[in-house]
């Protein structure tokens, strides 16, 4: 194709580039500058960077926010693909099925971790489940060992419905045709998921690994509500610190430069998942 | 008389023309403030009537946010000095940082209008920071041990005796919830707010650990001293044996004891009104419990309403809040619904009073909070620290009551908390 | 080879939904039960624990009288608008990442990629200030602004658009068609499911959204349903459940409907043409 017409073009990306860097990217500039001036002080330092480094409690933030990606991604999407490949059938009901997986992705955060938060309680239904099973009750929220699994649960619950959809929308996309002619080559069903479904996913597949990664790294409302960050800073998501920082003890100025620092790190994170989902045509159309 | 006609009509205009300049100006007068609150909002329309009735030029509008979400709202709306909040809720031990910041409007030339209203110096002291008063008092609480009498007859037990020379000890009290948990209570003991300084500050003061924060400007952390760690250590053994729940926030205690499931309840007075409501509860109130050898102490903390410097009707906000706190009245009425105890010197008398008919059914329990308020009350330390200070102890109760050793989390809090202070000071 | 016809399928994908639906059925039972028997029947487990009994509308009379009902008004009302006038803003946005040629593409991309990576509620507080100085607190612009421009939503576009064939463009082209011609008659018609999952995503933003709304409208007549909820947690009498369960109910229901009305939406259109790329 040709150039764009640069009036075509500002009519089409204008307005959306505006409204992002106005109410987005901005505000982000603003945080930074103020990340590079200590609390009181009119001189540019790196001194809100060296207190936050030098602090335990933010360096194990930074460490649980590692472990808790690391695990709950994988375990989202590949959630997401099982469940979007059971759903994505023709059979009776199957859309009122659809729907009530996502329902729990439009149930306000702080209300899913409210009822989250009683059901995982210790004399709760689920241990009273347990126990029915004749399982001894588990601590939950409550246990430095448990705390982050149960967080990653309530987050799953509400997330895999959601990101599930992206993917059914992916499937839906992929022509039948593709599936016939390696029937009829007589590829089994795991071979089909390989060499046909896998590959014709990958734009969807992008977007879902991107966009639940940045998900995952600035959700906070559940550890907010139900642990604070503990026991023992188990549960203490970086955001959860920004949170606290800024808005809670008014350090606004380590809050920012721990923004930053997250901001980079999701950057870092999500350039190098491009660079591994890269195909050669995307950049040829 | 056409001519008589045209001036009449003439008059009229004029006349009409002066009552519709009259009334425009009438309505540029109209003022509205608007009032920054945590409880939802019919609790405080008896205060907001009956100001209208005396001042119908000034409209109040009430601003609800979630109490869990009030600091968030006060750092990032009076802190940007949006004009459109007059009037806050400001938790006293918070002033001194609010007021370092420039969130609060210094309040000296109406100081001994205040004091003479609430008459009592812990009051005044609440709402002031380097010499100035910066907010209006306008309720303050107390704390009581109530008990379940159903639960406590079953194991034999008699009731806490309500005189203060009685006090039970804590040591009493667990021994005396492990039997009413053996004879069948769901729970032993429980504290109101589970894992909030405001309540739990009463324990470490009466190890005779202090309030946790010295020095000058209540700026230097001292919560690793052993009277602290014992303290602390006795609060997560209750979890520990199993006499108090874990994992549940403060929002779910007041229900457990309202349906009785629990043998002795640390709480305010506010929640009387919630146990009154409650079908079949047989309660009683008792002093406030204290260690063996050690002083007794209450919590108490005041609620104050402070004016945004910024705000857009300083002079409408002032009336109101004037009204609502330093006449008898206003006072009066904003605890008709909000169960708090008025800070106003009549308007407390009035309160107490309304509780008389219980005294039969639940004890003499105005009588013991004036005891306290006047004998025992500590309020939180008044510190540019506090609000760090009062996060980082929440963390640290929330760690130690899921069963961490006390001694190694307060001092990682210690810790902490003095590396968060050194950039406050 | 293809004679086991009976599958458990359809069982499997009920089990899932029922088991996903759980926790909002509890929620549902909860918001008809008395306030002092929310707590009663948690343990030990038994039918009453997810079974009304003592059954009352009482909370549900007690909600709608409260300024609740206008809450979810409002949260209706900024949504649909935001979600109407983001999808439009942000098609066009995609397509033109996904279809022109012009220089600086990459960085505009990369921007559009950083803005939905920045927390949304770290940088609340230098956005509020903004909005602050353009008289935009207490309206309903305030509100609605942030939740238009969604960059995962252009992202969402420019992944799709990237899969529709170039032949199609190519041959409006060929049939003298202008670029919004391309855009509006041949690109936006094919791309029904990039339309429902992004009107998801900006559907979502604005309904989950509660610390902005929460700055930028306090006033009660512009309160939405999420932060009006967390009043419940009102500290006077200990947090009000019965009618937390009742308004969860309520603000999980509107989606409800309105994603079982687009589910028939939801089917193929590219790839009912024949092959791609």
């Amino acid at each position: 194709m040709r150039v764009a017409k640069p009036t075509v073009l500002l009519a089409f990306l204008g307005p959306t580039l505006l409204l992002l860097i106005v109410l987005r990217i901005w505000p982000a500039t603003a945080a930074f500058v103020d990340s590079l001036y200590a609390p009181r002080s009119d001189q540019i330092s790196l001194d809100n960077y060296r207190f936050i480094f030098s602090d335990r409690v933010f360096q194990q933030s930074l460490m649980v926010s590692a472990i808790y990606s690391l695990i709950v991604n994988p375990l989202q999407i590949a959630m997401a693909l099982m469940l979007a490949l059971l759903l994505n059938t023709k059979t009776a009901m199957i859309g009122l099925w659809r729907t009530l997986v996502l329902l729990p992705a439009a149930v306000p955060l702080s209300v899913s971790a409210v009822i989250w938060g009683i059901g995982l309680r210790p004399d709760g239904p689920i241990n009273a489940l347990l126990m029915t099973m004749g399982i001894d009750p588990q601590r939950f929220l409550t246990s430095p060992d448990q705390a982050l699994w149960s967080i990653i649960l309530i987050v799953s619950w509400v997330g895999v419905g959601y990101w599930m959809t992206f993917l059914l929308a992916g499937l839906q996309e992929i022509p039948k045709s593709l599936y016939e002619a390696v029937r009829i080559d007589g590829a089994n069903r795991w071979q089909t998921f390989r060499y046909v479904t896998l590959p014709q996913l990958r734009r969807t597949l992008t977007f879902v690994l991107v966009a639940n990664t940045v998900a995952n790294f600035l959700v906070f409302a559940p550890v907010q509500i139900l642990t604070q960050g503990g026991p023992r800073g188990s549960t203490n998501l970086i955001m959860n610190e920004i949170f606290t920082l800024g808005f809670v003890q008014g350090d606004r100025s380590s809050a920012a430069a721990a923004t930053v620092v997250l901001v980079t790190v999701v950057l870092a994170v999500v350039l190098i998942q491009f660079r591994m989902m890269q195909a050669p045509e995307d950049n040829a159309a | 008389m056409l001519d008589k006609i045209k001036r009449h009509s003439a008059t009229r205009g004029a006349v009409s023309l002066a009552v519709f300049l009259l009334s425009s100006t009438a309505a540029l007068a109209q003022s509205t403030v608007n009032f920054l609150i945590t409880h939802s909002d019919g609790r405080w329309e008896s205060v907001i009537e009956a100001f209208n009735a005396q001042h119908p030029d000034i409209t109040i509008n009430v601003q609800v946010v979630p109490f869990a979400d009030l600091v968030t709202a006060i750092e990032t709306r009076v802190g940007r000095g949006d004009s459109t909040i007059d009037l806050f809720y400001a938790d006293t031990p918070r002033i001194a940082a609010m007021s370092a910041r420039g969130y609060l409007m210094n309040l000296d030339d109406r100081r001994d209008a205040i004091a003479e209203a609430v008459q009592s110096d812990v009051a005044m002291s609440m709402v002031s920071a380097e010499g100035s008063v910066w907010a209006y008092p306008l309720w303050t609480t107390s704390q009581f041990l109530y008990f379940n009498r159903d639960l406590l007859d079953a194991a034999g037990l008699d009731a806490p005796s309500s005189a203060i020379a009685d006090r039970m000890t804590w040591e009493a009290v667990v021994d005396d919830a492990r039997a009413a948990q053996q004879a069948g209570a769901p729970h032993g003991l429980l504290f109101e707010q589970v894992d909030r300084y405001y309540q739990l500050q009463a324990l470490f003061e009466s190890a005779g650990g202090g309030s946790g924060l010295t020095g000058e400007g209540n700026m230097t952390v001292d919560i690793t001293n052993d009277a602290w760690v014992r303290a602390a250590e006795w609060y997560g053994d209750l979890f520990e044996i199993g006499l108090t729940p874990r994992g549940i926030t403060p929002g779910q205690t007041t229900d457990l004891f309202a349906r009785g499931e629990v043998a002795y309840f640390v709480s305010g007075p506010w929640s009387i009104g919630a146990f009154e409501a409650a079908e079949g509860l047989n309660y009683g109130v008792a002093p406030h419990p204290y260690f063996e050898g050690g002083t007794p102490v209450t919590a108490t903390g005041s609620w104050a309403v402070a004016i945004n410097p910024a705000a857009a009707n300083l002079d409408a906000a002032r009336t109101f809040i004037e009204f609502a706190t330093l006449t008898e009245e206003g006072s009066r009425l904003s605890t008709t619904l909000v169960p708090n105890v008025p800070l106003h010197a009549e308007a407390m008398v009035e309160y107490m009073s309304r509780f008389d008919n219980l005294i039969p059914k639940i004890g003499p329990a105005m009588e013991i909070m004036a005891y306290e308020l006047q004998n025992t009350a500590v309020p939180r330390p008044t510190s540019v620290g506090f609000i760090a200070f009062e996060t980082e102890i929440g963390r640290a109760i929330g760690d130690i009551r899921n069963g961490e050793s006390a001694a190694e989390v307060l001092a990682d809090t210690q810790a902490r908390l003095e590396g968060l202070l050194a950039r406050q000071r | 080879m293809t004679t086991r016809r009976f599958s458990f399928r359809p069982l499997a994908a009920a089990a899932c939904g029922l088991l996903f639906f759980l926790p909002i059925w509890w929620v549902a039972v909860g918001a008809l039960r008395p306030r002092e028997d929310i707590f009663r029947y948690l343990s030990p487990l038994s039918w009453r624990t997810l079974w009304p009994t003592d059954t009352t509308i009482a909370n549900i009379v007690m909600l709608f009288q409260s300024d609740f009902t206008r809450a979810l008004f409002n949260s209706v009302f900024v949504t649909v608008v935001a979600v109407a006038f983001g999808l439009i803003l942000c098609a066009m946005a995609g397509f033109a990442l996904a279809v022109m040629r012009f220089r600086g593409r990459e960085f505009v991309f990369f921007l559009i990629v950083v803005s939905f990576l920045i927390p949304f509620d770290a940088i609340a507080l230098p956005l509020f200030g903004l909005m602050l100085d353009a008289g935009l607190q207490n309206t309903y612009i305030g509100l609605i602004l942030p939740g238009i421009g969604n960059g995962l939503a252009v992202f969402l576009y420019r992944q799709f658009f990237l899969g529709i064939p170039k032949e199609l463009r190519e041959a409006g082209v060929v049939d003298g068609m202008s670029t919004f011609g391309i855009f509006w008659r041949i690109y936006l018609p094919l791309s029904r499911p990039a339309h429902i999952t992004a009107g998801l995503i900006l559907f979502l933003f604005q309904w989950q959204a509660y610390l902005w709304p929460l700055l930028i409208a306090p006033d009660t007549k512009y309160k939405v349903a999420a932060v009006a909820i967390a009043q419940f947690t009102d500290n006077v009498e200990g947090t009000q459940y019965n009618l937390i369960f009742t308004a969860a109910f309520f603000i999980a229901l509107i989606p409800m409907i309105i994603i079982t009305y687009f589910q028939k939406y939801f089917t193929s259109s590219v790839a009912s043409m024949g092959g791609k790329g």
